[in-house]
């Protein structure tokens, strides 16, 4: 698994754009448009991305984790990400 | 693909249905008329472990699995006729000592667990408020930091066991810029703490025997040992603990359709009418036969779902089609066993009209069945 931002970034989007925004085009979603606050995230899509991230890269979110300062972006979210990942090698 | 119970599990049913039926029956029909709730039947549910089953041993649980938690629910669902008692011991159980044993401090957990498990204590969960049911996220009630804890204001109401309580788990926003992830946190507060009001219970259909009512926070001081799982987490921690509540509870449906479908039989094979047992007329077997496969189908997708608990974050979805069919077959069931009855299924005597009455809500606690239906087509990219 490569873990640096831009593949994380790369991933992260093709998972939102096949399972949020079937038919968007994707040059509408930046690394910066906001998801959650932006309306693309609910609460119950925002976990179905926490599931799709913890599987894809075998790291775990706490209960307060899973919020906009952690998912907020796709910057954000390849951020944490990284983290987590270091954390745990 | 196994899905026999082991001798342990069976044991464990059969022990929780025998006591039920021993220890907590009688009275039931007076405790329903004058919506009373008996200290009593709860401390000696907590003799026999209930309000602990899934909480570690450590802290004076049971210790069992989640799987293990739902058939012994379902012994309880089968052998309980206050249906009031057994949805308070639910409502403490899976919505607030699960929530505690999985995300309270070392500190709480010490402090509160034993006397949760024990029927010492007796909790309430305060999450829906009067502008926020369906959509529980958008409360009103707030959170304030101050010093070394926390200030709560506002109001929650339908919360089952809210005017009997000593301890409640409430959710309240403490970011409004970040809203539902991240914005709301969960917080265990005493319910003698200044500024604290419980109301006067409710008057409701069914489960009569357990009190529900409002919880009034006007600036309540908690201290910050008392947060769940930090600062931003009470969404995920209050979804988490309807998991459990909406695939516990209808391990209990299992429990009281098992029950009900009993009653059908026996009363099917001796009434008779035009000189036959009513029982070999297909109006009536045919009835009794669709009370057969809701009981086996709820059944194993309860068993399903429990088995996953704790397990897969998707398990959320399992969570709401168990809780629309259990408690859509149970409402059926009820319904249908009175038919069967006829006359007799009406008079209070017969237990009947009031599991009807009782079944009722089960469509509308825990979230409603249309709430359920969303997330199963949200879960499902719709």
């Amino acid at each position: 698994m490569n873990n640096d931002a831009q593949s994380i970034q790369t991933s992260v989007k093709d998972y939102l754009m096949k399972t949020f925004l079937p038919g968007e085009d994707p040059e509408s979603l930046t690394p910066d448009t906001p998801l959650i606050s932006g309306g693309i995230l609910d609460s119950i899509s925002t976990v179905k991305l926490v599931t799709f991230l913890e599987e894809q890269y075998k790291v775990e979110f706490q209960a307060h984790e899973i919020n906009s300062d952690n998912l907020e972006t796709l910057t954000d979210i390849a951020k944490t990400i990284q983290l987590k990942s270091a954390a745990r090698a | 693909m196994d899905f026999s119970l082991t001798d342990d599990q069976r044991q464990l049913r059969d022990r929780m249905a025998k006591f039920a039926q021993l220890e907590l029956n009688s009275g039931a029909i007076e405790r329903d008329r004058d919506q009373v709730f008996s200290h009593d039947l709860w401390k000696r549910c907590g003799e026999m472990g209930l309000q602990g089953l899934p909480v570690a041993r450590d802290f004076g649980g049971e210790g069992l699995d989640p799987l293990s938690t739902a058939i012994a629910l379902e012994g309880f669902g089968y052998g309980c006729r206050d249906a009031g008692l057994l949805f308070a011991v639910c409502a403490h159980l899976l919505a607030c000592a699960v929530p505690i044993s999985l995300h309270g401090s070392g500190i709480v957990k010490k402090k509160y667990l034993p006397g949760l498990c024990n029927g010492t204590l007796i909790a309430v969960n305060g999450m829906t408020e009067e502008t926020s049911g369906s959509d529980a996220f958008h409360m009103a009630s707030r959170a304030v930091s101050d010093g070394n804890g926390y200030r709560i204001s506002g109001v929650k109401t339908l919360a089952t066991n809210g005017p009997i309580a000593n301890l409640a788990v409430v959710y309240a926003v403490t970011d409004e810029k970040k809203g539902a992830h991240g914005g709301i946190t969960g917080f265990v507060v005493e319910t003698e703490t200044p500024g604290l009001r419980q109301s006067q219970r409710f008057d409701k259909l069914g489960f009569r025997s357990a009190m529900m009512g409002r919880l009034v926070f006007e600036d309540v001081f908690v201290p910050k040992e008392n947060v769940l799982g930090g600062v931003g987490g009470g969404s995920t921690i209050f979804t988490q603990s309807m998991e459990w509540e909406r695939i516990c509870i209808a391990a209990c449906h299992v429990g009281a359709m098992q029950h009900l479908m009993e009653r059908a039989i026996e009363y099917a094979r001796t009434r008779t009418a035009q000189g036959s047992p009513i029982g070999k007329y297909q109006a009536v077997s045919h009835k009794i036969a669709d009370m057969k496969i809701r009981v086996e189908t709820t059944r194993l997708l309860v068993y399903h779902a429990a088995s996953r608990i704790g397990k897969a974050r998707d398990n959320a979805m399992n969570a709401s089609m168990v809780k629309v069919y259990a408690s859509e077959c149970l409402q059926k069931t009820a319904l249908e066993t009175v038919q069967i009855f006829g006359g007799h299924g009406i008079l209070t005597e017969n237990e009947l009209e009031r599991a009807l009455r009782d079944s009722i809500g089960s469509s509308i606690y825990s979230g409603t069945n249309e709430v359920q239906r969303n997330i199963i087509a949200s879960w499902l990219g719709l």
